[in-house]
């Protein structure tokens, strides 16, 4: 049993065991229990597999980068992969089992992967797939056995919430630095988010406690001083996964992503302790000490039953000691170094008084194993060894005969690591700080931070306790005045260290290698030397091409030590070598987080109601709701369109347009306004008339069109496409600003509603509203009025997108409804029908009339689309003006041309149907549809102007079957234009 | 949902509003008899309770919050006819107007908008003060956080939402699911 007795501080509850499973077995653990206490606890040390040769693997850090501590949990009817066994607290009745095993953790059938290891070399992935042949075969194999976890489709969706924060100051990381640098900022009267990723505060002050209880005494006090401060928050489980422009700061809680944004930031998210690399570093029993720090004084686990400590700082002696104190067997504290220094000093001559043998000089061999895969001893050299208290070190150099060093051997079931730490500094180098290599600490640190954030305790390579106290104090003073919380005052110089937390160089090759640098993807010392060979000999191409770094974990716990080697290969100075970037998420984010509650904007016309009414079956246009066509009782769609279609062309049909944005533009210089954005002039439209509106980018490109019309000398009312308006009002309003003209900008598009009636019988169908004179003389094609209709005031504009007789009637939305039934009403007797978006279509399509977006896309200019008569180009000045005089010089890349298929084919083409010319791609059409006018399929086409200028199209429709369509004048109805314009 | 929290969502009733804008637009206001904020981004509220809000430099909302309705329709019509010159021209309103209040506002207000409502209602009276043109829940907004008078006479915190109108439907329910997920919820509305 690994339980001790109740330690003083731990996390977990005794009085509420906590039943659960692990690959079938039955478990108790007690709540506060992480999943892997809880499995240590029961005697269990294997929890996973490695990714790549499958090897058995157990907890490393116990501090949320455990990437073979990742399990799958089934629970309450769902199944959730990758749930991370070192930090999660277990719960009652979870079944858990291991990730990426065939067979279970204990028999798994793909471990004999292991063996081909001389097979896979690094770069395997990309090797593989450079013969075109195999690389399917590798792809299926590839996708047959990677992936962790198995996702579960049929679970629901979760509803995650996202929400802001705000506070003063934000401090990330909830150890003795951060606690301080709180109650510092908090005590100069900021408000401060305190934020750590663990389930309590403390961090390292209540598990690195070296046996001495005023160190916790030390911690536990700053905690309660920072429960006690009503100005501070505080989040536990809670980490700050990306840092982004002016102090705003993506935290992942339990729950929820939360986005804070920070006056200043105090980052004190101390340090990763990282692995010794030796051969058979990865055993499970081999952990990292601060990880087995954790499980000791957290959940009361130790599950070793003889234990060595490897080490080369003050840490490992201290962890040393801890052991001590609750009755490990101590087999040997195994120092790399030659001698103790003197932070370490102290706890090396306690260990020593109490009889723990001391190594010195110490080069780790190899971990061997026992039954189980697990660690089962260690050998290894040493130069010096001090075996009990008085006695002189004696030479472990045992002469053989051929003078050969003679290995050492511990028997022993668990090895502590100490060898040194990585800064947490994700969010400082996101945040844009810059870092040096401090040699005295083998560490990168802090040597220039963006305004307004501070960096304390050990990622700021301050690691004695009471130094971190006080270099968290001195942070969030400054953090706090930053913000004229407090006098100003320059931060103070880090604390000098008096012992390197970190050795230089804690890697051991083996001519058998199985040295994990990376316990993420398997990679061994060798992988990473001959990617260096192969030429990847920087820091960034090393990472892609050996992947290091690039699993779960992200590197925290292979990053440094993957540069060690690399400066080694490369016989250059560490700092020299520059450091990846650590972008955000840094940490693992759940999907669910990641979507959060969406946010997606509907938008509805004030008659949205009254199409439901009468049976509109509605699309998405845009982001608004429109009526596709409306469902008519015995028709089909395609019938239901086509009656549509034919009651505008032969009686009267009416359309709700107001998705259309509406904007009026008023100043002495709007016309100049206009003249600049459009390509058309309007300068000299006259009051109550209106104009088509082309827009282009700087590049000629077609981005918009509308209907410009002219309510006064200095005011216009114009429309733009439906999904274009929210976006152009900011782009004209920028416009107006950059030109300096003296215009306003007013966006009616969701205030104001707009009717289009048109056919035949429209005119007299609108007299019956209104005084106004609707004769041909006196309100002409093209014309502009305001005038009372039903009641209500309207804006009406005799336009026809659809090409016959008709009206766009705008008005403020509060009336729409009342004028929407009176139109209808007024229509029943004319055999009125209200038509949906589909017929629309093909009412403009019969016209020839485009749709920009759909005829043309982010690359089709203006010279590309026939209508010279849109373009003034004598015009001094519009947006794209100056593009289109290059692009004349120049031979069109395409053309706009329409094209029919005899009536009675048997096969029609659809939207973005390739064309093609001798086998290449020629073009695709843009629009198609049977048009119940004409009897036939028609539709537009973008093609190269060699196919444009010849008679007919060739176009590959589904299946791959060929049709031809003849390529015909538009428009293909009403050429004249007669039945708009009312012409005999 | 935590039941120890509610939120009160009001529908404002549909009521003649009207907003203007351009250079001579405070000027003429203050010809009408207005009381004008100085600032942009506020709000006055005038003894006759219409308020007149100012966002940014030159664009104006007039609602009648308190009653008075009568004379925004009046100013309304005023500006529908004014057409040269062109120095004030109106702009026509149809927001949907909401106003919640509840002590699961704060919550609320993290939920749906990146601004910190805190620090401006806990400044905010019963009268003008500071308006706030952002986006909640993807919308684009205009906000006043104010202090309301509730049942029994206390004083609750509040903040009226203006909502452009195609986005109202959406805007409402999105408003509610949220809320109910935070919260009771009651639902109203003023007349």
């Amino acid at each position: 049993v690994s339980r001790l007795p109740p330690i003083a501080g731990e996390l977990i509850d005794r009085t509420r065991p906590v039943d659960f499973s692990f690959e079938g077995r039955r478990c108790t653990g007690f709540a506060g229990d992480t999943i892997s206490s809880a499995l240590a606890a029961n005697g269990i040390s294997v929890l996973g597999r490695s990714f790549k040769y499958h090897r058995p693997r157990g907890l490393l850090s116990a501090a949320n980068h455990d990437v073979n501590a990742l399990v799958q949990v089934r629970a309450g009817g769902r199944s959730v992969p990758n749930v991370r066994a070192d930090v999660v607290a277990v719960q009652p009745g979870w079944e858990i089992e291991a990730v990426n095993t065939r067979g279970g953790v204990s028999a798994d059938r793909l471990a004999f992967i292991n063996y081909l290891s001389p097979l896979l070399p690094v770069g395997f992935y990309y090797k593989a797939f450079h013969n075109k042949w195999l690389a399917q075969h590798w792809e299926r194999m590839f996708r047959h056995l990677s992936g962790l976890g198995r996702v579960d489709l049929s679970a629901s969706r979760r509803i995650t919430p996202k929400r802001y924060d705000f506070c003063d100051v934000l401090v990330i990381g909830g150890g003795p630095s951060g606690l301080s640098a709180a109650v510092a900022a908090a005590g100069q009267g900021a408000s401060v988010l305190l934020v750590d990723d663990n389930a309590t505060l403390g961090g390292s002050g209540l598990y690195a406690r070296s046996g001495d209880a005023e160190r916790v005494h030390l911690t536990q006090a700053l905690i309660e001083r920072v429960r006690a401060e009503p100005r501070i928050r505080t989040l536990t489980d809670t980490y700050a996964a990306g840092y982004y422009a002016d102090h705003w700061v993506a935290l992942v809680a339990p729950e929820c992503m939360i986005k804070v944004r920070a006056g200043g930031l105090v980052v004190a998210q101390g340090a990763w302790e990282q692995p010794a690399v030796f051969r058979n570093n990865d055993l499970p029993g081999v952990m990292l000490a601060s990880g087995a720090q954790r499980l000791l004084y957290g959940q009361a686990v130790m599950s070793t039953r003889r234990l060595a400590v490897l080490t080369a700082n003050s840490e490992g002696y201290s962890a040393a000691l801890d052991a001590l104190a609750h009755g490990a067997d101590l087999a040997a504290v195994l120092d790399l170094r030659d001698a103790a220094g003197p932070r370490s000093r102290p706890a090396a001559d306690e260990l020593a008084r109490r009889g723990v043998p001391l190594h010195y000089g110490v080069t780790p061999i190899e971990a061997t194993s026992r039954g189980g895969g697990t660690l089962g001893g260690l050998q290894f050299h040493s130069t010096m060894t001090v075996a009990r208290p008085g006695t002189s070190p004696d030479a472990s150099v045992a002469p053989g005969a051929a003078g050969i060093r003679v290995p050492k051997r511990l028997d022993i079931d668990g090895l502590w690591m100490s060898v040194g730490f990585a800064p947490a500094n994700a969010l400082l180098h996101q945040a844009g700080a810059r870092m040096k290599y401090q040699q005295d600490l083998e560490q990168f640190v802090p040597a220039q931070l963006p305004a307004g954030i501070y960096a304390c305790g050990k990622v700021n390579g301050v690691y004695g306790l009471r130094e971190r106290i006080e270099d968290g104090t001195d942070a969030g003073a400054c953090a706090a005045a930053t913000l004229r919380l407090g006098s100003t005052r320059p931060r103070a110089p880090a604390a000098l260290p008096d012992e390197s937390p970190t050795h230089a160089y804690p890697i051991f090759s083996h001519p058998r290698a199985k040295e994990f640098v990376d316990f993420d993807e398997d990679l061994q010392i060798k992988d990473l030397v001959n990617a260096c060979q192969e030429g990847f000999d920087s820091s960034e191409l090393l990472k892609r091409f050996s992947t290091v770094g690039m699993g779960p974990s992200q590197g925290k716990h292979s990053h440094m030590n993957a540069l060690r080697i690399l400066a080694r290969v490369r016989g250059e100075p560490l700092e020299q070598l520059g450091m990846t970037t650590a972008r955000p998420m840094f940490y693992p984010v759940p999907l669910s987080h990641l979507a959060g509650r969406g946010f997606t904007p509907e938008r509805r016309t004030p008659l949205d109601a009254e199409h439901a009414a009468l049976g509109a079956v509605f699309m998405p246009a845009g982001n608004w709701r429109r009526p596709e066509y409306y469902a008519a009782a015995g028709k089909s769609r395609v019938a239901a369109i086509a009656a549509e279609v034919e009651a505008v062309r032969t009686r009267i049909g009416i359309i709700d347009v107001g998705t259309l944005g509406k904007i009026e533009v008023h100043g002495p210089d709007a016309a100049e306004f206009l003249d600049r954005v459009y390509t058309a002039r309007y300068a000299n439209l006259k009051v109550g008339m209106t104009r088509y509106a082309l827009m282009l980018d700087e590049a000629g490109v077609i981005i918009d069109d509308g209907v410009i019309g002219r309510l006064a000398a200095e005011s216009f009312y114009f429309t733009t496409t439906t999904g274009n308006s929210a976006t152009l009002f900011r782009e004209f309003g920028r416009l107006a600003a950059w030109w300096g003209l003296s215009v306003g900008l007013v966006n009616l598009t969701g205030h104001y509603a707009a009717i289009n009636l048109a056919g035949p019988a429209s005119r007299e169908v609108l007299q019956a509203h209104t005084r106004l004179d609707l004769s041909e003389s006196a309100f002409p094609y093209l014309a502009l009025r305001e005038a009372a209709v039903a009641g209500a005031p309207c804006r009406i504009m005799r336009v026809g997108f659809v090409g016959e007789l008709g009206y766009e009637i705008h008005l403020p939305a509060e009336h729409a409804t009342h004028l929407w039934r009176a139109l209808l009403a007024t229509g029943a007797s004319h055999g009125i029908r209200p038509f949906g978006v589909e017929a629309q279509r093909m009412l403009r399509l019969e016209k020839g009339h485009l749709i920009v977006g759909q005829d043309t896309d982010g690359l089709t200019n203006a010279l590309e689309i026939d209508a010279p008569w849109a373009l003034k180009l004598d015009k001094p000045f519009f947006v794209g003006q100056r593009s289109l005089r290059i692009l004349g010089q120049q031979p069109r890349r395409q053309l706009l041309v329409g094209f029919t298929l005899p009536a009675g084919a048997p096969h029609a083409p659809k939207e973005c149907h390739l064309v093609l010319d001798g086998g290449d791609i020629a073009g695709r059409v843009t629009s198609v549809g049977y048009s119940p006018t004409l009897q036939c399929c028609i539709g537009l086409a973008l093609v190269k102007p060699a196919v444009a200028a010849g008679k007919a199209l060739r176009i590959r429709i589904d299946g791959g079957a060929l049709v031809d369509a003849a390529i015909a004048k538009l428009p293909f109805y009403d050429a004249a234009g007669a039945r708009q314009r009312q012409i005999a | 949902m935590s039941a120890a929290m509610g939120l009160h969502f009001e529908q404002h009733a549909p009521r003649p509003r009207c907003g203007c804008k351009g250079p001579g637009a405070a000027g003429w206001l203050s010809s009408q008899g207005y009381r004008v904020p100085a600032a942009a981004n506020s709000a006055e509220l005038d003894p006759a309770g219409v308020l007149v809000a100012r966002l940014a430099t030159s664009e104006f909302l007039l609602e009648p919050i308190a009653g008075n309705a009568d004379r925004v329709e009046a100013t309304r019509a005023e500006l529908t006819q004014r057409r040269q010159p062109v120095t004030v021209y109106p702009v026509t309103r149809q927001d949907l107007v909401v106003t919640i209040n509840g002590d699961g506002l704060h919550a609320l207000l993290r939920q749906i908008c990146s601004v910190d409502f805190a620090p401006l209602l806990a400044a905010a009276a019963t009268g003008g003060g500071p308006v706030v043109l952002t986006s909640m829940v993807g919308v684009g907004i205009v906000a006043w956080p104010r202090l309301i008078e509730v049942a029994g006479g206390a004083i609750s915190p509040a903040v009226t939402l203006w909502c452009e109108p195609s986005y109202a439907h959406y805007f409402w329910n999105t408003l509610l699911e949220v809320g109910r997920d935070l919260a009771s919820v009651t639902t109203g509305s003023k007349q």
